[in-house]
């Protein structure tokens, strides 16, 4: 991914200096002359192309604004009842992210979306302690988490 | 008993770039628009902080291996030393200038010695903050 990144903008500035011309257009144009040749070439690389990466953060950055604002509306719900039936609780997520970016930012996206918040992180880093507002079952909640954070996260860092 | 830090140090890893780089961008705004030494210097020692709560005190001094007491002294120094360089071209103490040089790659820039007199008062505000709270922290 970085590496691919670094000789498209490599290109993209042997392109400018081939061309002469040293505008911002031409660096542009350079950069999607190199984003096509790496395309042609993208047997060669240990790691698959790297637009499939960028493709796949967009992709989580949409989920994120789907799921915070379907949650938001469940909190909503919650609050406007006149009777409190919520049923509060903390349960274990086991997670297989490893690095310390991919777990950082389940976390955060767990927090974000409200109705859940991150307490703790276990010291094998295995494990995530979670507190739910409205827990109906702890299987459905992991499930929920591990099929559209995770699964993201996991296609990004791939 | 020790608490996993994760997230708050994979966060600190990356915040610091950005606070560092708009300290650097509110010295150099300080000319023409608010900033200058003193915030700038502020911004700096907030990011050496932000590594202290994140980290611990030993990771720091790997870090930035200096003596905080020797950068103020440095700073007063660098202050005290362009205001002498006035009496170089026979002009009241503390007298600066600037000029508009043309610099190959920059282009058309104006460059005034109030910077250097700037760099001086940045370094004395790092100094002497760093200083107050790894004297604090440091009191077991």
């Amino acid at each position: 991914m970085a590496l691919q990144l670094l000789l498209n903008i490599f290109l993209a500035f042997t392109w400018m200096f081939l061309g002469n011309s040293f505008t911002v257009g031409s660096l542009f144009g350079g950069y999607l002359a190199g984003l096509l040749m790496i395309f042609m070439m993208r047997r060669f690389f240990p790691q698959r192309f790297y637009l499939l990466n960028v493709i796949a953060a967009i992709k989580l950055v949409l989920l994120f604004i789907k799921e915070l604002i379907l949650s938001n509306i469940e909190i909503f719900k919650i609050i406007l009842r006149p009777k409190l039936d919520m049923t509060p609780g903390i349960f274990a997520l086991p997670t297989d992210l490893e690095k310390d970016w991919e777990i950082t930012m389940l976390a955060n996206l767990i927090t974000l979306t409200p109705g859940t918040l991150v307490l703790d992180i276990s010291d094998d880093r295995k494990t995530l302690y979670i507190h739910a507002m409205d827990l109906q079952s702890v299987e459905e909640s992991i499930e929920g988490i591990k099929n559209s954070f995770e699964k993201a996260i996991k296609e990004v860092s791939r | 008993m020790k608490t996993n830090d994760l997230i708050l140090q994979t966060i600190t890893k990356i915040a610091i770039f950005i606070i560092l780089a708009f300290s650097l961008h509110l010295f150099f705004a300080g000319h023409y628009t608010p900033g200058g030494g003193f915030i700038g210097g502020l911004m700096t020692a907030a990011a050496l902080v932000l590594l202290l709560l994140a980290f611990d005190a030993k990771t720091v001094k790997k870090i930035f291996p200096f003596d905080f007491i020797k950068v103020a002294a440095l700073g007063l120094l660098i202050a005290v030393l362009t205001g002498m360089g006035a009496f170089l071209f026979d002009v009241p103490f503390l007298t600066h200038t600037f000029g508009y040089f043309d610099i190959p790659i920059l282009g058309h820039t104006g460059l005034a010695t109030a910077v250097l007199f700037d760099i001086g008062v940045y370094l004395v505000v790092i100094g002497v903050t760093m200083t107050i709270i790894q004297t604090i922290g440091e009191d077991e």
